[in-house]
């Protein structure tokens, strides 16, 4: 079971509050999405959770340890993986070498049996390698194993940095746009993967864009605009909420 | 057919040492880092070997082995400063320590006899000593590379963010892959002080900087052949085109724009792309399409 919780993040790049007062939290089976029009500070606080960004002040915590002041490489490592808004791929590597880098956090063998190859070592890679394939299969993307990532279509591209975070087997994966770019079949397809990932006990925090998918399959939302939570509750509550519309449409006068 | 052997093992020799040195500039760049400290590290090694040795009566094998070992140790201590920088900077700050290390071999002299150098060093490696030393780190760059090491090294060169978010612990890969290239540089330099009688100072600056780095630029960053097939290039290149007397360091120099411009992942990782990329496509031709999802 895990759980990831913020409690009153703010943080400030100079005179600019880019994200105030946030609390939000997500638990193990469920989807939480953080949407808002752009701008609104989604993608720092993908940045502040995964330890990029330092929070001005709030506590961010993973199963009640404290991990606000955490590097980077030390969140990544308790289990919490991420996927980024601009595609980032290891371009000249092929998509199976791109997964298997999404392992590194399993690894058991030292550096200094890898580094005189121990048969510890070519057993955990042969291991991580079955795993990839698996996981390959998963997202139907076999085919594109030996080929370079670089060479991918967009959305195939997506799907091989979902796979890369999901080799770290985390324990809270974000997903940072994950359906930019798609059509509504595609998103839906990866909807129900999704859904089947938080179904296996995973946590996740969807910042979307995409209003009709986040309604979708959200169990929760949460809304920012200009750095600040606006609502928070159910996709229906949320949708209904005068200041949401007011965010995404603008104020009622020029609607008439 | 003996005379011929006398003329080329002089080269093979030089050529292998240069291998040696290009694997050490290589480990570094493969982990992303712009470090150019391997002449720096090799001086080391050569005047610790040697003092140890011509002043100190050591025993040439223990001396390769303290050269090495301080090799190791300069390639540690110089990761912790240059852990805060990249690119540019790294090449800045190495190049500076091949300086100092440059300058404190000219000016101790009570140890390293300053400018006139360090005469009379044992001749105690011959090509076959020089061959097992090459075959030997060879073997542990190609292990490294094709461990789980290898793979967390191409991920911080090609983004280093991504490398972090998924738990890579760059600091930690950086430390070793300095510790490394300062092992192979300082055994480098040892090998080279036995192999030719004497060692100057001037020998370790820009004259080994530039020709090893351009091995690796040449042959290629990424596949462990890169750095050897670039430094042999590099050395018999030279020598083949003794006719054309001074202006040959023009068609070296030529070649080199050739490849940055042109190649610019080197000679055997452009080959090995385009292998991996008509292979990967004919892949795709043979398989059958999946229903489409």
């Amino acid at each position: 079971m895990t759980h990831l919780s913020l409690d009153k993040i703010a943080k400030r790049f100079g005179g600019l509050q880019a994200v105030s007062e946030l609390s939000v939290d997500v638990s193990s089976g469920e989807i939480v999405g953080l949407i808002g029009p752009n701008g609104a500070g989604k993608t720092t606080v993908v940045n502040l959770i995964t330890g990029m960004l330092k929070a001005s002040s709030g506590e961010i915590s993973l199963d009640g340890k404290d991990i606000t002041q955490e590097t980077a490489v030390n969140v990544a490592r308790l289990g919490i993986a991420r996927t980024f808004q601009n595609i980032r791929l290891l371009k000249h590597s092929t998509v199976l070498e791109n997964v298997l880098i999404g392992f590194h956090r399993q690894g058991r063998t030292s550096m200094l049996a890898n580094m005189f190859g121990l048969p510890s070592v070519w057993r955990e890679q042969a291991e991580f390698e079955e795993k990839a394939h698996s996981l390959l299969k998963r997202f139907h993307m076999q085919r594109f194993a030996q080929q370079p990532a670089g060479s991918l279509s967009y959305g195939h591209q997506r799907r091989v940095e979902m796979m890369r975070a999901l080799a770290s087997s985390p324990g809270v994966l974000l997903l940072d746009e994950p359906v930019a770019g798609m059509n509504d079949t595609e998103a839906h397809d990866l909807g129900i993967l999704f859904r089947e990932l938080a179904n296996d006990g995973l946590a996740v925090l969807l910042i979307e864009h995409n209003m009709r998918f986040v309604n979708a399959i959200s169990d929760r939302l949460c809304v920012l605009n200009a750095g600040k939570m606006i609502a928070k509750g159910s996709p229906n509550e949320v949708m209904s909420n005068p200041q949401v519309i007011e965010a995404y449409l603008g104020p009622e006068k020029y609607d008439a | 057919m003996i005379s011929l052997l006398h003329a080329f093992l002089p080269l093979a020799e030089l050529a292998m040492i240069q291998c040696l040195l290009a694997l050490s500039q290589y480990t570094v760049l493969r982990a992303g880092v712009f470090s150019v400290a391997t002449a720096g590290y090799a001086c080391l090694g050569a005047y610790s070997a040697a003092v140890l040795v011509t002043q100190y009566g050591v025993s040439p094998y223990m001396g390769i082995a303290a050269a090495a070992l301080v090799g190791l140790i300069a390639g540690i201590v110089l990761s912790i400063p240059l852990a805060l920088l990249r690119g540019t900077f790294q090449a800045i700050a190495t190049t500076a320590f091949g300086e100092v290390v440059c300058a404190m071999a000219l000016y101790a002299e009570p140890i390293t006899q300053g400018a006139m150098g360090i005469n009379g060093i044992p001749k105690v490696v011959g090509p076959l000593g020089l061959l097992v030393a090459l075959v030997l780190v060879t073997i542990l760059i190609v292990t490294i590379s094709r461990s789980g090491i290898g793979r967390a090294f191409d991920a911080i060169r090609q983004d280093e963010t991504v490398a972090v978010s998924l738990g890579v612990n760059v600091r930690k890969y950086h430390a070793f892959a300095f510790a490394i290239s300062g092992t192979i540089g300082g055994l480098a330099g040892a090998l080279l002080a036995f192999n030719t009688y004497s060692i100057v100072p001037e020998q370790f600056g820009y004259i080994m900087v530039v020709p090893v780095l351009a091995a690796v630029v040449l042959g290629g960053r990424v596949s462990v052949a890169g750095p050897i097939i670039g430094a042999t290039i590099l050395t018999i290149l030279p020598e083949l085109a003794r006719p054309l007397a001074a202006q040959r360091f023009f068609l070296q120099g030529g070649i080199l724009i050739f490849v940055m411009v042109y190649l610019p992942d080197g000679i055997v990782d452009t080959v090995l792309n385009r292998i991996k990329v008509s292979r990967s496509a004919r892949h795709l031709v043979l398989q059958p399409q999946p229903r489409s999802s």
